[in-house]
């Protein structure tokens, strides 16, 4: 009979419970005896785009697209009969890259993928 | 089984394997000389180290409890006594990193302020996302045995995929993202956020592993699982 992985910890409690109430209390003495430091008050997303041709990149994107592609090539090649998860799943995985593209075009208004 | 296993009967029971880690490779490569280049070493450690003794742990615990397995990877490390290929355990860094920079992007184009409600705001998507992704990637996985579901789990499935496999994937990377920009956004020194990266991940963990076992059991009061 298979355990879910709740299970298995719960099973295993004697050798799980040490480890994190060691790691919970040295978080809490991390946090509450050091030092302070001034960060930067933003993230520096511009650096992220690459410039491809006369495009300007987000390289995330073009990651996940490279990913999306790659895999939907594997489940082609997988079986003949394969082909509808390989479409179905997809056009879920292609939500993320469409919701991008498009939040990046309607807040630059100029030419950005 | 030992610690470390090297596996000489690569793809055995496999289809497709090879392209398939060739992509993660690739993908982690980039991505972590990407993070070394911007953000230096101890980021790139605090990115990519946490999340991969994490799902090392998580994953072990997985297999060793007979919901799934691995077969005809090269390299396995058994952590919990579930030998879990290391490439997977990578590719979970990539996970992390590239939906959690995705939703940095997605949130910061709606949602300015950088606040706690924007970190909730950037890890939901970056949940949503990863979840996108494993909806087209798990049941090719799946049926290309690159790891095998238990064929006795019963529940909803999406092609044979439990659908409890793409909660348990938001969940992961929400409170993972949560745990991360915590970090990053905090004013301690990089050593003191490195060290909290990996004593941390209890507090993430025990999180993942209260609010996993709640989804669970309602799924199992449900009926849905």
């Amino acid at each position: 009979m298979e355990k879910t992985i709740i299970q298995f910890i719960v099973e295993n409690i004697f050798l799980f419970l040490p480890v994190g109430i060691l790691g919970i209390v040295i978080t809490v003495i991390l946090i509450f005896r050091s030092k302070k430091e001034n960060i930067p008050e933003f993230d520096d997303l511009t650096a992220d785009y690459k410039t491809i041709g006369k495009y300007s990149v987000n390289l995330y994107t073009l990651v996940y697209l490279f990913i999306w592609i790659s895999i939907i090539i594997i489940g082609l090649f997988s079986n003949s009969n394969f082909i509808i998860p390989t479409v179905t799943g997809g056009i879920i995985a292609a939500i993320p890259l469409i919701l991008l593209i498009l939040i990046q075009r309607k807040n630059k208004n100029s030419k950005v993928l | 089984m030992s610690f470390i296993e090297i596996n000489q009967n690569f793809g055995e029971h496999t289809r497709l394997l090879a392209p398939f880690i060739v992509v993660i490779t690739i993908v982690w490569l980039v991505l972590v000389y990407y993070s070394y280049k911007k953000y230096g070493t101890k980021m790139t450690i605090i990115y990519f180290l946490p999340i991969t003794i994490a799902t090392l742990i998580i994953e072990s615990a997985g297999v060793a409890g007979g919901r799934y397995y691995y077969s005809g990877y090269i390299i396995y490390i058994s952590i919990v006594g579930g030998a879990v290929p290391l490439i997977i355990a990578l590719a979970w860094g990539v996970n992390l990193f590239l939906f959690m920079n995705m939703g940095k992007h997605f949130i910061s184009k709606i949602y300015e302020k950088r606040n706690y409600l924007q970190i909730i705001f950037i890890s939901s998507v970056a949940g949503l996302f990863g979840v996108c992704l494993d909806l087209l990637e798990d049941p090719l996985a799946h049926y290309n045995n690159w790891w095998i579901w238990t064929a006795s789990l019963k529940g909803i499935k999406f092609f044979d995929v439990p659908i409890l496999n793409f909660i348990g994937w938001f969940v992961l990377i929400f409170f993972m993202s949560i745990a991360t920009l915590l970090i990053e956004r905090s004013r301690f020194s990089e050593n003191r956020k490195v060290l909290l990266s990996f004593t941390s991940l209890s507090i993430t963990g025990t999180t993942i592993f209260v609010v996993h076992a709640i989804i669970v059991r309602l799924f199992e009061f449900t009926g849905l699982s």
